[in-house]
């Protein structure tokens, strides 16, 4: 066990694969000689050369439809999207050709898109969008998106060894500000949700970088049980988990960094209506980003961005219910 | 397309065809034939026009047209019946399509796509008490569960509303039990009260059917509705196959399979499908193989080709789906196509049963426990003997509509045949 | 090419370029069972049989037989909607492919995709998608994978004259022209996309600009199949020998609207005419009949074997509607893409060279 970023723990996980998976193939704009936008793969040349490592041409439709070529061929592709908001040139490969493709005619495309996503730092609208909706929208793909060091490398490695296209969801503003210990070599985290606090009052459901604003948001809430509900796999999505959380606390407060409209946490509500009525002793209560583009400048961005006082006041309001 | 038979001939739709996704309707335009014509397949029976194209319509199978019933200058909606031709002894040769043909079927309900979720447990009294109160769904069910009187529940949320801590609060008081108004007990009544009644403990989580246990009802269910089930037994002497599965550390399921497809391969009319009036019979035997998956349920994969497969070869092919099938790693292939179906229970000690038929085929064989039994024995001089041997009981079920009793009992004896006599091949 | 004594010693052994008689006739009924196929199944949605719409790829035989007849059983294949032949050649029965047409479980894709969007992974080949052309990509992705891995594979993938306008087009002809892949692309120029003709997509040819992304295009008459395969031939040589990727345009005409409820009123008449006289499969048997084989023979083989996969198909059953939410995703190991049937002579004399060495 070592302490580990979250964006070490990551490239230990593409390095520990790489090592032991020669199928493993690194495909990205800017990772190979430069080591990537974000230095996931920094010093990967060096150990695994230019033709594992592989610099793309700046083509993301190219990198998810050569991916997938590579793919059906035997080889477990993972690819990196500069900026998550990126996949959208990407999407027809990846929702088109990977999605449908084990469906229509029975043939696997183990492939890995790795999605540095969220706001927080004045991206703007083109370098902070969450866009994992989409994606839980479009048959036959998966969606993770881990919290902790922990997980994101735990998670890349069942993403890696799943013989599905999976998105990976890493948050950029995790990158360095979540630490922890990590274990050493390869493992798999499975593809449910984690109790991140237990509690009996009020349950928050989160993933991503809103785990850690949902724990802060109720460390302290004048004494009351809050159970902190990380759902690390989007789709699918662990029902089981939700609803006994539900079951336990029968107050819901659910958060989403992405746009209000169809995000995951519009499915978790969903399905708690559906499912877990009479469990209820309050409405469901949303915290998401508003329909808009994520603007650049810090005051109107933390004006839409779900802070720690918005999640706070959320729980505040419904244990009063 | 639907057909509908007589005993000598046929009648056989012409429908409206789709010229197009988007296309609902068209409009004939011209007819080439008049009732009473005689007609070749493919030959053009008319002329019709629809927003996108003009264009003809093929007669599906040769015959005599016997009726036009959509005019010229009509215009009628996608499969509608534009006229009917008459097959068969009366009529002429097909040229095998209607009379080919699977029946293009109803598609029934799809059981269940993802979007359906079971309808909420219980119907609440969603407008609470006459108090004017309105209380959540868990603070009601709660409520129903342990008889109490919402109305004597002081509440501590907004507006005094009742929260699911001031129910659970109002329990452990014990305020409960009087709340709810019972009457305290006259003295020549005893303390005694029945076991309650099971919504309070119940015994099984109460919920839905899996969607496998529907799935496995639903075809149970048709297959009954569907076939003519006839059952029929015939008990096989298993001592050459016991010492032949010892000798090769197996058990005894591959060997009567072996000996089933040897005795398909002389009836073949038990290799076969029924589908609506579709009689198939198959070369090859895909043998079905009925799993357990425990509580779960039953699922049964498809041994293809079993035919080309020896004993030990279809053990382990057996032992591969078996295995599979309870990891849920069949793929679909795996358990389709399948021309006869043999299940086996008998693991457990029983020793009859009377099979459903995996439809669309129409047998399935039952293999149940081998249990020693004292038998009459002839020797070869015909002096007769008791003798301890090893017993089997072999249940058949049949489609009535397929096949006959003598037919179903010859195939048995076959099979019994190929067990008794088995020499190692 | 050949010198032209060599053409003249190889016509005497009834052989052309680099094709045997027996390959000739191969060639013919491949493209002959393409358009039978086609013609039965177009009868089978006027009667009802096949749901949806239907696409067929008349008059463009050549394109798809010719070049999969230059495909190694280990090459990989991205097929297009018009080019039946190559699942032939590849090894689809006709029964399956009649199942496919009309949404039988016993189909290639089970009832899941309809009419020519397949492609049997059991055969070496991945099934297109709609959106045209996706798969010059996922061909292209192939080819990485076979370089990188060291091995002595091709991938070929078709697509059309309206596909050229999308950024799909591009990235793959960069991509490819970048990494030097051993990648066919064979551009099917039908002279219409739906009903948008060439001078509408594009202001100069495609074939020129294969020069740009760096590597060589040819233009081939696309009507003629044993054109089509030596040029396919010479472009997979130049691939196998790390020369990188080539780009084939084979110039036909769709003689048929674009699906079945089209009827063209856009096409000039004498355009459909000019083109009929230049028909593929009449050029293959004219070639034949003067090497003395008998077409006719041919033909009323092919017509039978389609008569009894037609009725085959049609008894085969529907698939099962409580199967319709399976398969969304793979569990367990994925299925390999398996190699595909190769009946080129050449490939049989190629493999008894590498079992004498």
């Amino acid at each position: 066990m070592a302490p580990l970023t979250y964006l070490q723990a990551i490239s230990a996980g593409l390095r520990d694969e790489m090592r032991e998976d020669e199928r493993v193939l690194l495909m990205g704009e800017d990772i190979g000689v430069f080591g990537g936008a974000f230095k996931v793969t920094d010093g990967f040349v060096a150990e695994f050369g230019l033709e594992r490592v592989m610099d793309t041409p700046l083509a993301e439709s190219g990198i998810i439809g050569t991916a997938i070529g590579a793919a059906v061929v035997g080889m477990r592709p993972v690819c990196e999207m500069q900026f998550s908001d990126f996949i959208s040139c990407g999407f027809d490969q990846l929702v088109n050709v990977a999605g449908k493709m084990h469906y229509r005619q029975g043939l696997a495309v183990p492939l890995v898109v790795r999605l540095p996503s969220g706001g927080g730092f004045s991206g703007g609208p083109f370098h902070s969008q969450n866009p994992e909706g989409w994606f839980m929208h479009a048959p036959g793909i998966k969606v993770v998106a881990p919290s902790t060091a922990e997980d994101a490398k735990g998670l890349l490695h069942a993403a890696i060894h799943d013989p599905n296209p999976v998105c990976y969801m890493e948050h950029k503003h995790l990158y360095r500000r979540v630490k922890g210990e990590v274990s050493e070599g390869v493992f798999e985290t499975p593809l449910t949700a984690r109790v991140a606090r237990s509690g009996s009052d009020l349950v928050v459901i989160a993933y991503g970088a809103m785990v850690h604003t949902a724990l802060e948001a109720t460390e302290d809430l004048e004494g009351a049980s809050i159970e902190v509900l990380d759902l690390r796999c989007l789709k699918p999505l662990d029902e089981d988990a939700i609803l006994d959380s539900v079951g336990r606390c029968s107050k819901v407060v659910v958060v989403d960094e992405a746009n209000f409209t169809c995000a995951a946490g519009a499915q978790v509500a969903a399905l708690i209506a559906e499912r877990a009525f009479e469990d209820l002793d309050g409405p469901v209560v949303r915290v998401a980003t508003p329909d808009v583009p994520i603007p650049f400048s810090p005051p109107l961005e933390q004006a839409v961005l779900p802070s720690v006082e918005r999640v706070r006041e959320a729980c505040r309001e419904l244990l009063e219910y | 397309m639907s057909s509908s038979s007589t005993e000598t001939t046929q009648v056989v739709d012409v429908t409206m065809p789709q010229m197009g996704v988007s296309v609902a309707e068209g409009t004939v335009v011209a007819w080439r034939v008049e009732p009473g014509d005689r007609i070749e397949a493919d030959q053009t029976i008319c002329e019709i026009t629809t927003d996108k194209i003009d264009t003809e319509v093929p007669a599906p199978v040769s015959g005599v047209v016997s009726e036009i019933i959509v005019p010229v200058d009509t215009t009628v909606a996608v499969g509608e019946v534009l006229a009917r031709i008459a097959t068969g002894d009366g009529a002429g040769a097909t040229n095998g399509a209607g009379q080919a043909e699977a029946p293009a079927p109803e598609p029934e309900p799809a059981p269940q796509a993802t979007a359906t979720t079971a309808p909420p447990k219980r119907t609440a009294d969603h407008d609470g008490a006459a108090d004017g109160r309105r209380y959540s769904p868990v603070v009601q069910r709660i409520a129903a569960e342990h008889g109490i009187d919402l109305a004597q529940v002081p509440g501590t949320g907004r507006r005094g509303r009742v929260r699911k801590q001031d129910v659970m609060a109002f329990i452990e008081s014990g305020s409960a039990g009087e709340a709810a108004g019972e009457e305290p007990p006259l003295h020549i009544e005893s303390p005694y009260r029945p076991e309650p009644a099971a919504p309070s403990a119940p015994a099984a989580a109460p919920g839905r059917l899996s969607r496998v246990r529907r799935q496995i009802g639903e075809h149970m269910k048709r297959s009954l509705d569907t076939a003519a089930t006839c059952t029929t037994w015939i008990e096989a002497d298993m001592s050459r196959i016991e010492a032949a599965r010892k000798q090769l550390g197996l058990t005894a399921l591959p060997f009567v399979a072996r000996a089933t497809i040897a005795a398909l391969r002389e009836h073949p009319s038990l290799n076969a499908t029924l589908e609506g009036e579709n009689y198939a019979q198959h070369q090859d035997v895909n043998l079905g193989i009925a799993v357990s998956l425990g509580e779960t349920g039953l699922i049964v994969p498809v041994v293809h080709g079993a035919h080309e497969l020896s004993v030990e070869g279809l053990s382990s092919r057996i032992k591969d789906l078996a295995r599979r099938a309870r990891a849920g790693q069949l793929t679909p292939d795996e358990v389709r196509g399948g021309t006869f179906t043999i299940t086996n229970p008998g693991q457990f000690g029983s020793i009859m049963a009377t099979p459903i038929i995996n439809q669309p085929q129409v047998a399935i064989l039952d293999l149940e426990a081998v249990i020693k039994r004292p038998v009459v024995v002839t020797d070869a001089d015909g002096n007769d003997s008791i003798a301890i041997r090893p017993m089997t009981i072999l249940g058949l079920s049949w489609d009535h509509r397929a096949l006959d009793g003598a037919l179903s009992a010859q195939f048995l004896a076959a099979v019994k045949r190929h067990i008794e006599g088995w020499t190692g091949a | 090419m050949a010198t032209e004594t060599a053409q003249a010693t190889a016509q005497r052994n009834g052989a052309v370029g680099h094709l045997q008689v027996e390959d000739r006739i191969w060639l013919l009924r491949a493209m002959l069972m393409m358009r039978r196929i086609e013609e039965r199944a177009m009868s089978l949605y006027r009667q009802g049989k096949v749901p949806g719409s239907f696409y067929d790829g008349f008059g463009q035989e050549a394109v798809s037989a010719g070049a999969a007849f230059a495909m190694a059983p280990e090459d990989r294949l991205c097929i297009l909607h018009r080019d039946l032949a190559a699942h032939i050649v590849r090894g689809v029965t006709p029964t399956r492919i009649f199942a496919q047409y009309m949404g039988r479980a016993t189909g290639i894709t089970g009832g899941r995709d309809g009419n020519v969007h397949f492609g049997d992974y059991r055969v070496g080949c991945v099934g297109m998608v709609s959106m045209l052309p996706d798969m010059m990509l996922v061909a292209t992705g192939m080819a990485m994978a076979f370089k990188l891995r060291g091995e002595r594979r091709v991938a070929l993938t078709w697509f059309g004259d309206g596909s050229t306008s999308r950024g799909d087009f591009h990235e793959a002809m960069n991509w490819a022209g970048v990494q030097r892949l051993p990648v066919i692309f064979v551009l099917e120029n039908n002279q219409f996309a739906y009903s948008t003709p060439l001078d509408k997509q594009f202001a100069v040819d495609p074939v020129e600009r294969a020069a740009g992304y760096g590597f060589v295009g040819v233009t081939v008459d696309g009507n003629d199949a044993e054109a089509m395969f030596e040029a396919t031939y010479e472009a997979r040589q130049r691939a196998l020998a790390g020369e990188g990727p080539t780009m084939i345009e084979a110039v036909t005409m769709r003689m048929h609207g674009h699906a079945a409820h089209d009827d063209m009123k856009y096409v000039p008449k004498e355009m459909v005419e000019e083109w009929r006289k230049r028909d593929p499969i009449e050029r293959q048997e004219a070639r034949l009949r003067k090497a003395g084989v008998d077409v006719e023979q041919i033909d009323a083989e092919v017509r039978e074997e389609i008569d009894a996969a037609a009725k085959e198909a049609l008894s085969s059953p529907m698939p099962d509607p409580s199967t319709a939410t399976d398969g969304v995703f793979c569990e367990g190991e994925p299925e390999p893409l398996l190699d595909g049937q190769a009946p080129w002579s050449g490939f049989q004399s190629e493999a008894a060279l590498e079992d004498d060495s």
